[in-house]
């Protein structure tokens, strides 16, 4: 077991390297980073501009460019950037941000999927099974974007007035310049949470519950719940420990390949949230032609999806035994 | 059939009790095209430590008719008659009663070793975990329990196989553990569904052997269920030849095997290939195929392939009546004319197959 994360773990090495070639050739084809400044009138003097260029690194050639770049990143230091930011700074505070959005969205859809899922594979053809594969295909087809409106207008407004003060937010991670201990800082963040974390959630929820409930529907039809039966365990034991346990096998995989979908699904939900994370780093950093920023923002996500798929690895080694000795 | 009420079948002679009592079972599925009749009327007795062999072919209703006993058919399934187990209802019991049954008084060997374990657990675990599901015992004492069961079935290094994962055993060494799992806790009743069917040949005879001794071990009665004559023949007591849900013939193995009175049996004893045949002679198979349990059309419903078809068989479904004393049944018309008969070419083998296979 050990060896096989150690093995993995080290495949994410060469994996990240080749995503970083990848992802530095498509930034700097993507266009020059100066052309803002040169297009300008009165025409920016040539001296300025090379002496920009020699800045960004820009007048080296491309694979030293690159070479710098990444022996950079590797030692933390992203870079200078056109709008003179702090990338590693910003990025840090922009990925507690997000990730607490994320990774908050997967819980939520994970065990919202598994808990639907399996009562509509065991309950089949019931109403529970129709109203949950309803509910699940309005969720599916739902935009994120307006999902978070309906979010805001039906249940914010009416759980705050309910209550007469604002416990739900509808925009931003936290309240600026909030002042007071740690407890309140932390509940005015979670009342913050809760609307993006459910429009985030919910698209993802309503794939895996689907997803969750016919993985569950095969399990049970096969021969070795038939035995697990015909032992005399008890239905719960069958189900639980048999059943669910085989079940969650092919769903860990699904979560892990959606986790990078759902970074990028949270680009759309902060916006419309009015969140100062990662998804608003991206844009800012396109508009600018940030070359670094956006080159950090990348290389990131890679990192993060390989996590996901690494972790996805582990687990499933752990779920099947017959994964380890491949 | 009312065996039920036939004096002189060799138990109830003694007085002894039957340890299995199936009385006119009868299994439907309903499905879009109408109502499936999978098991229609099916009676049985099984003695204390006697093997039943149950021999059809596919789709006669033999598996239905023991998971419909084990309580495992899914709930669609609509189930008449009765089954009981001593004293003990079968048929339409709760699921906590029959948990309570299955696995300690009454278990099954499946047909399909490759998938009848679960995938994630070591055999070991799953061998104690049947240990544990009646019996409070530590669950050192299980696992020690568990390797002498896997010591028993005859797995070689029980102890260190006993943390190997399914996928690390061969078809037979699986069939071999999920016996060990059906007799764990000493069962009264032992239910095999074809459990040599899945196998190479070569194995099959080392799985009945291993069963044989599992039910010696545990003075289980058996219930065989298969399509191969030639096992029955070498483990089995008594035999019920089932066919198109129902039974057509039962009796001990010398009386089916040397004087059936049943064209269904005498085609199947026909259909074996013999080592002291001809040499160069072909198969005779039955021709036809089996009837559709849909809308099953009135009359015997071996008739469409039946030699001796006269024309009350295509009106009246013969009943399973006695053709000799001592507990010999066939459900025939015609049983009476097929007294003197042995291993005779009851059936026309099909001319055009005849040609196929020559």
């Amino acid at each position: 077991m050990y060896a096989f994360a150690l093995r993995r773990l080290l495949i994410s090495v060469p994996l990240l390297l080749v995503s970083s070639m990848i992802v530095y050739a498509l930034v700097h084809f993507a266009g020059d980073p100066l052309r803002d400044l040169e297009g300008r009138n009165p025409p920016v003097p040539p001296a300025v501009l090379e002496e920009r260029r020699r800045l960004l690194g820009l007048d080296k050639s491309l694979p030293e460019q690159y070479w710098n770049w990444l022996t950079g990143i590797v030692t933390g230091d992203f870079g200078p950037s056109v709008k003179g930011i702090d990338i590693g700074a910003d990025l840090s505070r922009r990925l507690g941000v997000t990730m607490r959005m994320v990774i908050l969205a997967i819980l939520l859809a994970v065990i919202l999927a598994m808990v639907v899922g399996v009562l509509s594979a065991v309950k089949q053809y019931s109403g529970v099974d129709y109203t949950a594969t309803l509910l699940g295909f309005i969720a599916l087809s739902m935009p994120v974007f307006w999902l978070a409106a309906l979010l805001k207008e039906f249940l914010a407004i009416r759980i705050n007035q309910a209550i007469g003060k604002t416990v739900v937010y509808t925009i931003g991670e936290s309240t600026p310049g909030l002042e007071g201990g740690l407890l309140t800082k932390l509940a005015d963040q979670a009342g913050h949470l809760v609307l993006p974390t459910i429009a985030l959630a919910a698209v993802n929820y309503a794939a895996w519950s689907r997803y969750q409930r016919s993985s569950m529907l095969d399990v049970l039809n096969s021969d070795f719940i038939r035995l697990a039966r015909a032992k005399g365990l008890s239905r719960r034991r069958v189900m639980v420990r048999h059943a669910l346990r085989c079940a969650l096998i092919p769903l860990t995989t699904v979560v892990a390949l959606d986790a990078g979908a759902i970074l990028g699904g949270a680009v759309i939900t902060e916006r419309v949230f009015a969140w100062h994370g990662m998804g608003e780093m991206l844009l800012n950093a396109a508009n600018d032609q940030d070359v670094n920023r956006l080159l950090a923002w990348l290389m990131v996500s890679a990192v993060i999806v390989v996590l996901f798929n690494l972790v996805a690895d582990l687990l499933y080694a752990y779920l099947d035994p017959r994964i380890r000795y491949a | 059939m009312t065996l039920t009420d036939s004096p002189g079948t060799a138990g109830t002679a003694a007085g002894v009790k039957p340890v299995l009592e199936v009385r006119d079972l009868s299994v439907s599925f309903p499905t879009d095209d109408g109502l499936v009749q999978a098991v229609r009327g099916v009676s049985y007795r099984l003695m204390p430590r006697e093997v039943l062999g149950i021999v059809g072919e596919s789709g006669s209703g033999k598996s239905v008719t023991s998971l419909a006993i084990m309580g495992l058919l899914p709930r669609t399934a609509r189930i008449a008659g009765s089954a009981c187990l001593g004293d003990q209802e079968l048929i339409g019991a709760p699921y906590s009663t029959m948990q309570h049954l299955r696995g300690r008084r009454i278990s099954m060997v499946f047909q399909d070793p490759i998938s009848s374990l679960n995938p994630v657990y070591s055999i070991g675990w799953q061998l104690a975990e049947a240990v544990r599901a009646h019996h409070d015992v530590s669950k050192q004492a299980a696992a020690d329990r568990a390797v002498d069961l896997l010591q028993l079935v005859g797995i070689p290094n029980a102890k260190e196989r006993a943390s190997n994962y399914p996928h690390e055993f061969s078809g037979g060494m699986r069939q071999r553990v999920v016996i060990a799992i059906a007799i764990a806790n000493d069962p009264e009743v032992l239910i095999a569904d074809e459990p040599t069917t899945a196998l190479d040949v070569t194995v099959q005879a080392q799985i009945l052997e291993t069963l044989d001794l599992a039910r010696r071990e545990t003075n289980a009665a058996m219930v065989l269920i298969t399509h191969d004559l030639g096992v029955v023949a070498g483990v089995a007591d008594r035999v019920l030849v089932m066919y198109a849900g129902k039974p057509v013939e039962t009796g001990t193995v010398d009386e089916i095997y040397y004087s059936s009175r049943m064209p269904y049996t005498l085609g199947l004893l026909a259909s074996l290939p013999r080592l002291d045949d001809r040499k160069g002679g072909a198969l005779r198979p039955i021709p036809g195929s089996p009837p559709s349990l849909l809308n099953l059309a009135p009359g015997c419903p071996f008739s469409p392939r039946c030699t001796y078809r006269g024309d009350v068989c295509d009106e009246q479904e013969p009943e399973l009546l006695e053709v000799a004393p001592g507990g010999h049944r066939a459900a025939c018309h015609f049983s009476d004319q097929l007294e003197q008969r042995r291993e005779a070419p009851v059936l026309e083998t099909d001319a055009t197959l005849q040609e196929e296979l020559a």
